[in-house]
């Protein structure tokens, strides 16, 4: 067994795992039987939103519609769900004591921690397009297909992707999701080095990522001076995706910018975790 | 000629201000059971913890089979195992799985050999059971089937009768002795229980507050054949005045009850001597704790 299969199956064996796709399972299925139940209404809402002179083939509320809507409402959710298991990927085993375990067996500690990282990315992964899988099925089972309907915040605010492009936006708009949340996941994963408890690490990057996104949109202008410091900057990468044309430099940058992100708190998690007494 | 397996030179840990070891010098031999005897908090965990990387040490360094443990930690590692502290587990696994995925990060386990683990320790019965389910003295078995699993060449044991009953520590000890035995691996067993040492070491080395006391062969260290013994008897004074006439019985105090140190050989000799007098003893015991020990080696020093 490689160190990586090791840790998934840990990750997986555990209660806690489950409760992110539980959740994400939960949540979908409410809001798309909810979409359902007032589907006529819904869409007569959604039409007058929309100024008269768009041409929309198929339903206005469609797979497409509802998934990228139902991304919009738990992209804020989700964090804790990867928090969760993330915050505990390291901290458990401390509290536990099953790191004196292992840590007294020849891998090294670079490659524990390696491991364990590539574990939360997976569960990250997993959860994301889970609930990716979901919200089309469902969708394409309840409203069927149609073009893509998705409000932007540039300039046109709304733009219409046309059936044959949504279905591919939208897979990359849910990669993109993925690099998005790892971000917190890898955050979670670096307090979850720190210290010896699960409670901490998960509540520690919460707190991170609520009060980053608050300064990143309040409307002062020494805070904006921040904005791009901040990773929850990045995190609506996914947005981008769903624009037409797709910005693809802006793309990049975000990427370019997670990707950092990622590597910076995993570097510092590996440097504390291959240094740090084992007092457990 | 027997071969260093494990050494440590000056070793030392502080935490903030503190020593909790200091200046440690150890020396197991191959095919060594070697006690490691101290109170509680007398730096035992944390010499063990150096000793198997997962603390640096502040002063001193390691060797293991000759080489420098950090530095060849991973050869060195793969032929040590044990049970630090307490022994603990993933408890939403089964005892089956937990040996699987521990004993796969030191070489491939094959299931006969995980099964051969459990059954030494009595546990292969609730092989599929969760450890959650497991009481304390389970988990400290299958802390000791966990570190012998990949058959190393070391084991080292930090307390691992503690909380068991004494059919569970009668069990453990046999064990041990059975390891030594019949497979030839060296043992190193912390311990803050000198019976326990006394029953199974060869060797030993008595710490306290993080300071080596003494280090040798058990026979040397205990003093082979005089043991301490603890007398209830009436009248006390009665038996303080005979117990002086005999130049072989060494009374070590009189309080509640009386004190004494004689060749263990003798020790039916003097009951039997206080009873013909005419004292009643109410109890005999041979009195063996770290205490005594303690007070033997202090004893010893001012001697000299
Ligand atoms: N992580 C730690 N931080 C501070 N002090 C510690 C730590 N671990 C152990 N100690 C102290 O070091 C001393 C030795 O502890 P330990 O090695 O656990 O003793 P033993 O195993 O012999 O009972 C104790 O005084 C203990 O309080
Ligand atoms: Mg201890």
């Amino acid at each position: 067994m490689s160190l990586l299969s090791i840790e998934i199956r840990k990750t997986f064996r555990r209660w806690r795992t489950y409760i992110g796709f539980i959740v994400v399972a939960g949540a979908v299925i409410l809001l798309e039987v909810i979409i359902k139940l007032n589907e006529t209404r819904m869409a007569q809402n959604f039409s007058h939103g929309l100024s008269g002179d768009f041409l929309i083939s198929g339903s206005v509320l469609n797979a497409w519609v509802i998934t990228a809507f139902i991304m919009n409402s738990l992209y804020i959710h989700v964090p804790f769900l990867i928090a969760l298991v993330a915050g505990d990927m390291v901290s458990s085993e401390a509290t536990s004591g099953t790191l004196r375990f292992i840590l007294i067996r020849p891998p090294s500690r670079s490659n524990i921690i390696t491991a364990k990282f590539f574990a939360m990315l997976f569960y990250t992964a997993l959860l994301i397009l889970f609930l990716g899988a979901l919200c089309v099925g469902i969708g394409l089972a309840f409203f069927g297909g149609g073009d893509l309907i998705s409000f932007q915040t540039g300039m046109p605010h709304i733009v219409i992707l046309p059936a044959h492009v949504a279905a591919a936006s939208t897979v990359m708009a849910f990669l993109a999701a993925i690099l998005s949340m790892s971000v917190v996941g890898s955050l979670a994963f670096l307090f979850s080095t720190l210290v010896d408890n699960s409670i901490g690490p998960i509540i520690g990057s919460i707190a991170v990522v609520i009060l980053s996104f608050i300064i990143g949109n309040l409307p002062f202008e020494f805070l904006e001076s921040l904005r791009p410091y901040l990773f929850t900057t990045y995190m609506g990468i996914w947005q981008l995706l769903l624009n037409s044309p797709v910005d693809w430099g802006e793309v990049g940058k975000y990427a370019l910018a997670l990707l950092g992100y990622d590597a910076a708190f995993f570097a510092i998690a590996y440097f504390v975790f291959v240094r740090k007494d084992i007092k457990s | 000629m027997s071969e260093a397996i494990l050494q440590t030179a000056g070793l030392g840990k502080r935490f903030g201000g503190r020593w909790a070891v200091k200046d440690l010098n150890l020396e197991v031999n191959a095919g060594d059971v070697f006690g490691f005897l101290g109170p509680n908090g007398a730096g035992k965990s944390t010499t063990i913890r150096m000793i198997l990387t997962l603390l640096l040490p502040t002063s001193g360094n390691v060797r293991i089979f000759g080489k420098d443990a950090r530095e060849n930690r991973r050869s060195v590692l793969s032929r040590v195992c044990g049970i630090v502290e307490k022994p603990d587990f993933y408890l939403y696994l089964s005892a089956y799985k937990n040996l699987e995925i521990l004993g796969s990060l030191t070489r491939k386990v094959k299931r006969d050999e995980i099964f051969g683990a459990l059954e030494i320790v009595g546990l292969d019965s609730r092989a599929q059971d969760k450890v959650k389910t497991f009481s304390h003295g389970m988990k400290q078995r299958l802390g000791v089937a966990q570190a012998i699993l990949t058959k190393p060449d070391l084991v080292i044991l930090d307390e691992p009768t503690s909380g068991l009953d004494p059919q569970g520590m009668k069990e453990v000890r046999e064990l041990v002795l059975k390891l030594s035995k019949e497979h030839g691996t060296t043992v190193f067993l912390s311990s803050h229980l000198l019976t326990e040492v006394e029953a199974v070491a060869n060797r030993m080395a008595v710490l306290n507050h993080g300071e080596l006391i003494a280090q040798g062969p058990v026979s040397d260290l205990l003093g082979g054949d005089s043991s301490y013994y603890s007398i209830q008897a009436s009248p006390v004074e009665g038996a303080v005045q005979i117990l002086r006439k005999n130049p072989w019985v060494e009374i070590v105090s009189v309080g509640n009850g009386i004190d004494v140190r004689i060749e263990s050989k003798r020790a039916a000799e003097l009951n039997k001597l206080l009873v013909t007098n005419g004292i009643d003893v109410a109890s005999f015991a041979a009195k063996r704790t770290l205490e005594d020990y303690f007070l033997k080696i202090t004893e010893g020093a001012s001697e000299v």
